[in-house]
């Protein structure tokens, strides 16, 4: 299996390198396309990476692969006739589930009308927020298992087939998202990291028999933002389903509960750094509604070397969590090196989720990552201690044209 | 009419006087006017800019990217946006700056491919701007109330001044020289010395070229002297007064950069 994919990556590599040849810049490196209306030509960008990593013990529910696989992405966007149109594929050979996978990352086209207003439609990425990866008014589909594998950070976003119109005004600007088809996160649902399962009470695997009931509504996501004198208000709104199964049908099956959020964000320079705030009322329409709310603080702690800070709380009548995260970032001279340690701890519930990772920049093609996805636990029915089977470490080597 | 009256008594006299100055012009008005005319020609500006670093290895990366900005007075607070082309891992990011003058700078950087305006805290100036030998504060200019200046000697086509730290904590120098050409009053040539004396870091610049009656530095080198290794610093299709609005420095132009006004023709 993995000589298959080390095949495959050599493969890819080799493509990618030929794709690339003539973005040599050692002849005439001044001089050569600066992308002028003259010389503008189709450039298709992407990458080519392999992908590998193993959990640290033999799990109950799944081997010890966690990750293995070579991945072409393939980008390209181009302006025509006052619209910009943008195309970005994957395509990848997953060892874990030893199967082909494409997927259409965005496919959308771009333009202004009335001077004042941007529409984006299509399949696209879409976030907002202040939340460092802790999200309050981004309802966004994420992919939760990419994240948690130790894929590229840019796969937590899971892509949403959408309209969005973005108008700006003196006074205020107004972000309307419509998504015609629900998205769900690319939640953990047990076949390649196990969770716990509280229908059944106890840690799950794979398990087919469990299904998953999706609705066939629409959502929609509105933002209103201004920046004042460099503070930065929002407000949100969100009507739609929880982004996991939180609910269950008649029939016992897991499905996805109405739910409508409204809430509100505000971030600004605060001494010598970043202070932001966020609230968020989610009201579930069949559950029990709660709230949660956010203040987080960045600041360069020395010389390229950044903290971050956030407190968080999610306040229900019966149930509260609460979570401390820590950010911190180093980077080397040459700003090619990137070491970064996130940390969740959960006071009340007394578990966390640690992920510590390296980024080196080799050069302008080749790049290394790597990190280890660390959950611990005090008891397993807990929002990060469910995960601890599923720890892991992975390295990822790109090469990117 | 007693305005313009007095406008044009006022402008005589600058004129007078700036003929007038020689070897009496402190050294501060020195680095000012330079400043000025190295960060702030025009009301506003585009411009491509192309970066090529060489290690001490001899091993080269590349940097491209357009510059837009706006000064909101001169000397003073002044909106950049940076939109970068290549390599292809930084492709489509966009940097957005509002330089304070006392205060810390306002920055965001938009990634594409998550779809986030990333807000960025105040950091140290004095580090490498995208990978290069160039610092932050070399693309953004140094605020001058930071240093102290002394005309160290001058010759009949340039100045050579020493610039001293007022808060030698702050920064990684000790001091450092700047030549001042006469004819275009911009920097040419800075080395930065450290604690002991020794030179360990110089920018020249190597091509000056007059666009719409502004000397513009189009190509330049910042090489480290103790390590090795250098970057060059090229720039293209220059545009000043070209009459950007307000509105181009937001959120806006992260998500959707205005193609129009960086449409690159000479």
């Amino acid at each position: 299996m993995i000589y298959r994919a080390f095949f495959l990556f050599t493969v890819l590599f080799t493509l990618a390198q030929a794709a690339s040849a003539q973005d040599s810049w050692d002849d005439e490196q001044w001089d050569s396309d600066w992308g002028t209306e003259q010389d503008q030509s189709i450039n298709v960008y992407g990458f080519v990476e392999a992908a590998i990593g193993g959990r640290f013990e033999s799990s109950p529910y799944h081997k010890r692969l966690s990750i293995a696989e070579p991945r072409l992405q393939l980008g390209f966007d181009e302006r025509w006739q006052d619209i910009t149109w943008t195309a970005k594929a994957d395509g990848w050979y997953d060892g874990f589930d030893e199967t082909w996978h494409g997927q259409i990352r965005e496919l959308n086209a771009q333009f202004t009308v009335f001077d004042n207003t941007d529409i984006k439609v299509g399949r696209q990425v879409l976030t907002w927020g202040t939340g460092d990866y802790l999200f309050l008014n981004d309802l966004f589909p994420k992919d939760w298992q990419s994240f948690f594998v130790g894929r590229d950070q840019e796969y937590l976003k899971a892509p949403s087939d959408a309209l969005r119109v973005t108008s700006y005004f003196d006074w205020i600007n107004i972000d309307l998202v419509w998504t015609p088809e629900f998205d769900h996160d690319n939640y953990i649902r047990g076949e390649r990291i196990s969770y716990f399962n509280p229908l059944s009470g106890q840690l799950t695997g794979d398990d087919p028999s469990i299904q998953f009931v999706e609705p066939t509504r629409d959502e929609f996501a509105v933002r209103l933002f201004r920046n004042y004198d460099g503070v930065e208000y929002a407000a949100y709104g969100y009507d739609g389903f929880t982004k996991s199964p939180e609910a269950v049908t008649e029939n016992f099956q897991p499905t996805f509960g109405r739910l409508t959020v409204v809430g509100a964000s505000v971030r600004m320079t605060f001494g010598p750094g970043l202070v932001n705030t966020e609230v968020a009322n989610y009201n579930r329409h069949d559950a029990a509604d709660h709230w949660r709310a956010l203040v987080g603080y960045e600041q360069e702690l020395w010389t390229r070397f950044t903290g971050g800070f956030q407190a968080y709380i999610e306040k229900g009548d019966t149930q509260t969590r609460t979570v401390l995260t820590t950010r911190l970032t180093w980077r080397d001279e040459r700003d090619d090196l990137n070491l970064s340690l996130f940390a969740f701890v959960s006071p009340n519930q007394n578990d966390g989720y640690l992920r510590p990772t390296f980024d080196y920049r080799i050069d302008d093609h080749w790049s290394f990552s790597g990190g280890f996805n660390l959950f611990f636990r005090e008891t397993p029915n807990t929002f990060f201690g469910q995960f601890t089977e599923n720890n892991n470490a992975y390295l990822r080597m790109r090469y990117a044209f | 009419m007693k305005a313009s009256f007095l406008t044009a008594v006022s402008a005589a006299l600058l004129i007078i006087s700036g003929q007038a100055i020689g070897a009496e012009k402190s050294a501060r008005d020195i680095v000012e006017q330079a400043e000025l005319n190295a960060y702030y020609s025009g009301d506003d500006g585009r411009s491509a800019a192309r970066m090529i670093i060489t290690d001490n290895q001899g091993r080269q990366q590349m940097r491209q990217f357009t510059i837009l900005r706006k000064d909101q007075q001169d000397g003073g607070v002044q909106d950049m946006m940076i939109f970068f082309s290549r390599p292809a891992d930084v492709r489509d990011t966009v940097f957005r700056v509002v330089k304070q003058v006392n205060d810390d700078d306002d920055r965001w950087l938009y990634l594409p491919d998550l779809d986030l305006v990333k807000r960025i805290s105040a950091g140290d100036k004095r580090t490498s701007f995208v990978g290069s030998h160039f610092f932050y504060e070399d693309v953004s200019g140094r605020n001058t109330d930071l240093d102290n200046y002394e005309l160290v000697s001058e010759s009949e086509d340039s100045y050579v001044l020493k610039g001293t730290p007022k808060d030698p904590g702050n920064v990684e120098f000790s001091y450092y020289e700047v030549i001042i050409d006469k004819e275009h009053m911009l920097p040419i040539e800075s080395t930065f010395y450290n604690e002991s004396g020794e030179a360990y870091r110089k920018m020249e610049v190597l091509k000056v070229e007059t666009v719409q009656g502004y000397p513009t530095v189009t190509h330049s080198r910042m090489s480290d002297l103790t390590n090795g290794g250098q970057t060059e610093m090229q720039f293209r299709f220059m545009k000043y007064n070209i009459g950007l609005p307000d509105s181009i420095f937001s959120e806006r132009s992260l998500r959707n950069p205005p193609a129009e006004w960086l449409q690159l023709r000479d």
